[in-house]
């Protein structure tokens, strides 16, 4: 709304203005707003039929003081030609020239239009008195003679560019908002006054010097309303004829008997871009779809034009609805027809009826339409109405909040939802490894647990290996790709941890989900760690000392390379079924893993050269002394293939002297139990190195058994080895499995032979000593080991060995019998069990002993 | 990200927190975020008597930094695995470093 009476009205409102109120404050009457009728009354003044198209709103208008309004406004008889500093429409209208004429090449077609040279009588005319009447007037007197070629067109818009912000002053405010208020303003005031619309205005305000007398135009008006066929013309001439009537459909069914539907759009070809927003807003409840049965013969130039059509005129034909005065300064009064009427031909005036101020209300009956529509019509109508009406009422309550959030708002939210994200993108093994493993070994070991946790820990890991083809239908997966993406591309980006501001003592450090900001910031000495480094490069690649720093690191270097092997093996492409050929992805990972087995074959040091000489162990067998490194060979044994499984048992058998658990697992005399340390050593090479070597000979041939025994027992002290645990079992493995292999008939007759020849050569070391390989008899220890052994023994023993073995042991079964009857139920029964184990590879049962005894 | 890691897996797990202020709660642990903010449920004042203002206290949220321990449920801990993930997160920092 425009308070100091400055023209903002649309250029496509201008045309089609409710009657000015002359006598308005503010709105000067410099310009003869009729002058030109009487140039073109013969024409479009046939059109106007003021009686029709007036809405009677010129009564409400309060006459009074009007004799300040020069001194508010300026005097009107100033030379001083208006500005045009708020001529905004104008520029517009410039640069929609181009438009307009696109629009009219394709709506008019063939048609010829008016020649030009009719219009710059008007311009002149115009120019001094400019009013909407007369800026209309051209714009459609050459649509009315048929205008087809643009440059004939031209004149219409400089005319509008002429036109002067008094011109159109009523349209200060906005017209649908000026309806709304004006509904507002006719309930409160309707009550004051029932009377019909008399001519109140006074005409005479606006006309002052040689202008027609407002009087004198209706006067003309008049004179030929009775010769004008309601066809005659569209004309929006409108004057503020307070006796007026409105016609709101008439001029449109003329336009279309004129074949004009296309045209009323041309002078606003921008229309959608120029409403302001509280416009549209308050234009929603009347969305264009929903035009009543009773309008759709007409056609719709502007989509909301029939809406208002069918409200405009309600209160006229009733006369029903009196307006009440305006008070003067109402800067909206004047604003009675709504813009998109422009187009159409005479702009009907909105009536207050159907417009509630909330624009929630079904429209009362009584409407124009609405008489004359049948029942079925009506009640179409009304559902229409209500429906359309609901419809935007949910959509204004859904809108409430919209922009609440500025975009920068949502990407601020969209960050921290991705870095939360982060967890589950491709490099969660390296982020989060230890859920991530964790869960899925227990998915793996309980099936039963919750179904959640499990979907998780699967999609993790489908989302950490890169999404196979065959799942790319998982939509959670695919939203992890996208996050992926996401973050791939925010981690592109270089981000600093820590702004220092210039000029700033300070620095800020940030923080994110990822890395907290850090309290405390420690920073390695430098000093100590590079006096501690070339220490270790060093024994690294030399490996001289075997201290204990260097065996950890050496053991550190295996877990590096195991783990790297590790998530190597998690990238594992999907298997190609497809063909035999494996693509190429795979052949690169297979390439890659094999160089990573021999990262950690090095990292092992198993190849490096056996010093006979020297007392040190070598490097494998030194780093294996610590429980780390045995705990690693289960998981190396996964990686290495045969050959070099042999070689590392290989190394372990000649070496086994200089195993910790053998040199330090020995009774010493006297001593009834071993160090605590030792015994600790021996339960892990027992429970982690063992194993794998066990599976690994359990499968091994015949002459691979002869030749590790033979090699031990060639270059190791064996009675020392029978005296510890770890020797023992040993033993025990190569005689078990020879014995296995044997029995299965698996070996030939040589590899047979050649075994034999060989467990004849330990037995005849051992059978004297038979005794020393069992631990101290108080030593409180599971002895179990040793009946194995003795059993094993037993069972590839020949008659005369296996006597040798009675008679060796007999004190040793005798004890643990006696024992077994002090002893505790269970414990006897373990001690008897482990006895008859031997007993029963002889061939004999611990019974018959027990029974004997 | 070990420590955070590592504590989702306790999650619904019994455990024993001890603050800086020589408090220490037992709970069931709900949940836990990446500053070690710990979120206990069914919570029990180990000393209630010298604290009898928490024995109606059923859950509480610890903020991470006023954590001194958290006793663990050894039962719950990989302890290889554990491991495994120490060496990837000291591998990752060197790298970060480098």
């Amino acid at each position: 709304m425009s308070f100091f009476g400055f023209d903002n009205t649309l250029p496509r409102d201008r045309a089609s203005h409710a009657p000015h109120p002359k006598q308005a404050p503010g709105f000067s009457q410099q310009r003869d707003a009729f002058a030109g009728l009487s140039q073109n009354e013969t024409k479009e003044a046939d059109g106007y039929d003021f009686e029709d198209t007036y809405d009677g709103l010129g009564d409400e208008l309060d006459e009074g003081d009007d004799e300040l309004n020069d001194e508010t406004f300026g005097g009107s008889s100033s030379a001083a030609a208006p500005g045009k500093d708020f001529d905004f429409f104008g520029s517009t209208a410039k640069v929609a020239n181009a438009i307009n004429e696109e629009q009219l090449l394709y709506a008019r077609g063939p048609k010829k239009s008016q020649p030009s040279q009719q219009v710059p009588p008007q311009q002149r005319q115009a120019k001094p008195a400019l009013s909407y009447a007369a800026a209309t007037k051209p714009k459609v007197v050459p649509k009315h003679q048929i205008p087809t070629e643009i440059p004939e067109l031209k004149p219409e818009m400089s005319l509008w560019q002429n036109t002067s912000p008094e011109a159109t002053p009523t349209t200060a405010m906005s017209a649908h908002a000026a309806v709304h208020f004006r509904h507002v303003e006719s309930q409160e005031q309707r009550p004051q006054q029932t009377a019909a619309p008399a001519p109140t205005a006074a005409p005479g305000a606006p006309v002052q010097r040689k202008y027609k007398s407002l009087e004198e135009v209706e006067a003309e008006i008049l004179a030929k309303k009775q010769a004008k066929l309601a066809a005659a013309s569209q004309q929006p001439q409108q004057l503020p004829q307070p006796v007026q009537q409105i016609q709101p459909t008439q001029p449109i069914q003329l336009n279309q008997q004129d074949g004009w539907q296309g045209r009323p759009v041309q002078p606003f070809p921008q229309h959608p871009q120029m409403v302001p927003p509280h416009l549209q807003q308050i234009e929603l409840p009347f969305p264009p779809r929903s035009i009543p049965p009773q309008q759709n013969q007409r056609p719709p130039p502007n989509d909301r034009a029939p809406e208002h059509l069918q409200r405009g005129p309600m209160p006229q034909p009733t006369g029903q609805l009196p307006f009440p005065p305006m008070q003067p300064g109402q800067p909206f009064q004047g604003n009675n027809v709504l813009f998109p009427m422009g187009m159409i031909g005479p702009g009907p005036v909105p009536g207050p009826g159907p417009h509630g101020p909330q624009f929630m209300g079904v429209p009362p009956l009584g409407q124009p339409q609405m008489i004359h529509m049948s029942d079925e019509e009506k009640t179409k109508f009304l559902e229409d109405e209500s429906k359309r009406l609901k419809r935007n009422h949910k959509i204004a309550q859904l809108s409430r909040y919209n922009g609440l959030m500025t975009p920068s708002d949502k990407n601020f939210i969209t960050r921290i939802q991705l870095q939360q994200l982060v967890s589950v993108n491709e490099d969660s093994f390296n982020e989060d490894f230890y859920y991530q493993v964790y869960m899925a070994i227990r998915a793996r070991n309980n099936p039963q647990q919750p179904l959640n946790q499990f979907a998780q820990t699967y999609l993790g890991q489908q989302g950490a290996r890169g999404g196979r083809a065959r799942r790319q239908d998982n939509h959670l997966l695919r939203m992890q790709q996208q996050v992926q993406r996401a973050v791939a591309a925010a981690k592109a980006r270089p981000k600093a941890s820590q702004l220092v501001l210039e000029g700033t003592l300070g620095k800020i450090s940030f923080s994110n989900v990822k890395t907290p900001k850090p309290l405390l910031s420690i920073k390695k000495q430098d000093s100590t760690g590079a006096a501690a480094d070339p220490n270790q490069k060093t024994v690294h690649s030399t490996f001289a000392g075997i201290d204990r720093r260097s065996i950890l690191a050496a053991a550190e270097d295996i877990y590096r390379s195991l783990l790297d092997l590790d998530s190597h093996e998690r990238k594992q492409p999907g298997q190609n079924l497809a063909g035999n050929q494996p693509d190429v992805a795979t052949v690169e990972w297979l390439e890659t893993r094999d160089s990573l087995i021999v990262k950690l074959w090095r990292s092992m040091r198993i190849m490096e050269p056996i010093n006979e000489e020297s007392d040190a162990p070598h490097p494998f067998i030194a780093i294996l002394s610590v429980k780390k490194a045995k705990e690693a060979i289960p998981r190396v044994f996964r990686y290495i293939d045969i050959e070099q499984r042999i070689t590392i048992l290989t190394l372990i058998t000649i070496s086994l002297e200089k195993v910790d658990v053998i040199k330090d697992g020995r009774y010493s005399p006297g001593e009834c139990s071993l160090p605590a340390e030792t015994k600790r050593k021996i339960e892990g090479f027992s429970q982690y190195v063992l194993p794998p070597l066990l599976s690994y000979v359990s499968e091994a041939q015949l002459d691979v058994i002869t030749g590790l025994l033979g090699i031990l027992i060639s270059r190791i002290n064996v009675l020392l080895l029978s005296q510890t645990q770890i020797g023992l079992a040993f033993l025990t493995m190569f005689t078990s499995r020879a014995e296995i292999i044997k029995q299965a008939g698996l070996a030939d007759e040589e590899q047979v032979q050649n075994w034999t020849h060989t467990y004849d050569r330990l037995f005849a070391i051992l059978e004297d000593h038979l005794l020393d390989i069992f631990p101290p008899q108080r030593a409180q220890v599971d002895d179990m080991y040793v009946w194995q052994f003795l059993a094993s023994m037993a069972v590839g023993a020949n008659m005369q060995q296996q006597q040798k073995m009675v008679g060796a042991v007999r004190g040793p079964v005798n004890d643990n019998v006696q024992a077994s009857k002090t002893l505790p139920q269970e414990m006897g029964q373990q001690k008897l069990a482990n006895t008859n184990l031997f007993l029963l590879a002889l061939g004999l049962d611990i019974k018959e002993l027990l029974k004997s005894n | 990200m070990l420590f955070f890691s590592f504590f989702k897996t306790l999650v619904d797990h019994e455990v024993t927190i001890e603050l800086k202020n020589d408090l220490s709660i037992r709970g069931t642990l709900k949940s836990v975020d990446q500053f070690l903010n710990i979120k206990l449920d069914d919570i029990q004042v180990v000393d209630e008597v010298k604290y009898p203002h928490l024995s109606a206290v059923k859950n509480v949220f610890i903020r991470g930094s006023v954590v001194r321990y958290v006793h663990l449920p050894a039962n719950a801990v990989d302890t290889a695995l554990l491991e495994d993930a120490t060496r990837r997160e000291a591998a990752a920092q060197a790298n970060k470093a480098k």
